[in-house]
């Protein structure tokens, strides 16, 4: 009987351990990952955009790999040095990366809906305070040819199923787009699956790229 | 159980407590980098697409 006890207490600690174990690789251990990649990115994309820029002066083309970074986004609101790589895709192997470009939406600045999903916890926790941006905040979206400001328009709270919110316009399947939207996903509560915040932006001022990214 | 291992590991009680240590580090390593990455996926955390 005591052997049973002890062995059954033994598991339990063990259960115990490996269960605050995986709580800090969320926390933790995916954040690094994340980090590691965003930085990556940085400079790659500053690389990149310096060639392209000698290359070719004014039209620059987006080139879209799923997975691979394209552009920058920032959102004062968030911080001066809140700034973080947007990726192709959204799969949860694009999402552990950083925020990502919902595939077959708009481009940065094209008229139509460009949305740009994240993980509200773990990968760096991108878009934990997204529920604190108000109307009137800026989105900066920096791409190879220029950065492009969005003025948040509102914030919704929606079931998952609703994708209505990626369309053109965004909750009118068939209308066809005459002005170039942002639409920022993220999770809400945190840590749950339960309802997607959605947070709607129109676009304001757009300024070509000088060369100088930081 | 971990009687039972400790019995098992060679070496006094330095040696013992070094094998304890690196069986241990192994074990945390093996989680970490191998199975927390697997599960994490599977598990209804932080979905964050719609539809998805």
């Amino acid at each position: 009987m005591r052997t049973v006890l002890r062995i059954f207490g033994e598991c339990c600690l063990t259960a115990g351990a490996i269960v605050l174990l995986f709580l800090a690789y969320l926390v933790w251990g995916t954040a690094l990952a994340a980090s590691a990649h965003q930085h990556d990115f940085a400079t790659q994309l500053q690389r990149q955009w310096r060639t392209h820029r000698d290359a070719t002066p004014a039209t620059t083309r987006l080139h879209l790999v799923t997975g691979q970074p394209f552009a920058f986004i920032r959102v004062p609101r968030f911080g001066r040095t809140w700034r973080f790589a947007i990726v192709q895709g959204t799969g949860l192997a694009q999402l552990a990366l950083g925020p990502g470009h919902v595939p077959g939406t708009a481009l940065p600045g094209q008229v139509g809906n460009f949305a740009v999903a994240a993980h509200r916890v773990t990968a760096g926790n991108p878009f934990y305070h997204l529920n604190q941006l108000r109307p009137g905040d800026d989105v900066m979206i920096t791409t190879a040819a220029a950065t492009y400001t969005y003025e948040i328009t509102h914030t919704e709270l929606v079931l998952p199923g609703d994708t209505a919110v990626l369309d053109p316009v965004p909750g009118h399947p068939r209308q066809p787009p005459h002005q170039a939207m942002i639409t920022l996903i993220t999770c809400d509560p945190p840590w749950t699956g339960t309802h997607r915040i959605i947070v709607f932006g129109s676009l304001g001022a757009q300024t070509p790229s000088t060369g100088h990214h930081r | 159980m971990y009687r039972w291992l400790w019995r098992r590991l060679p070496g006094g009680t330095t040696g013992k407590t070094a094998c304890a240590a690196i069986l241990a580090i192994a074990a945390a390593a093996l989680l970490w980098f191998i199975i927390f990455p697997w599960i994490t996926p599977q598990l209804p955390l932080d979905h964050v697409m719609p539809g998805g």
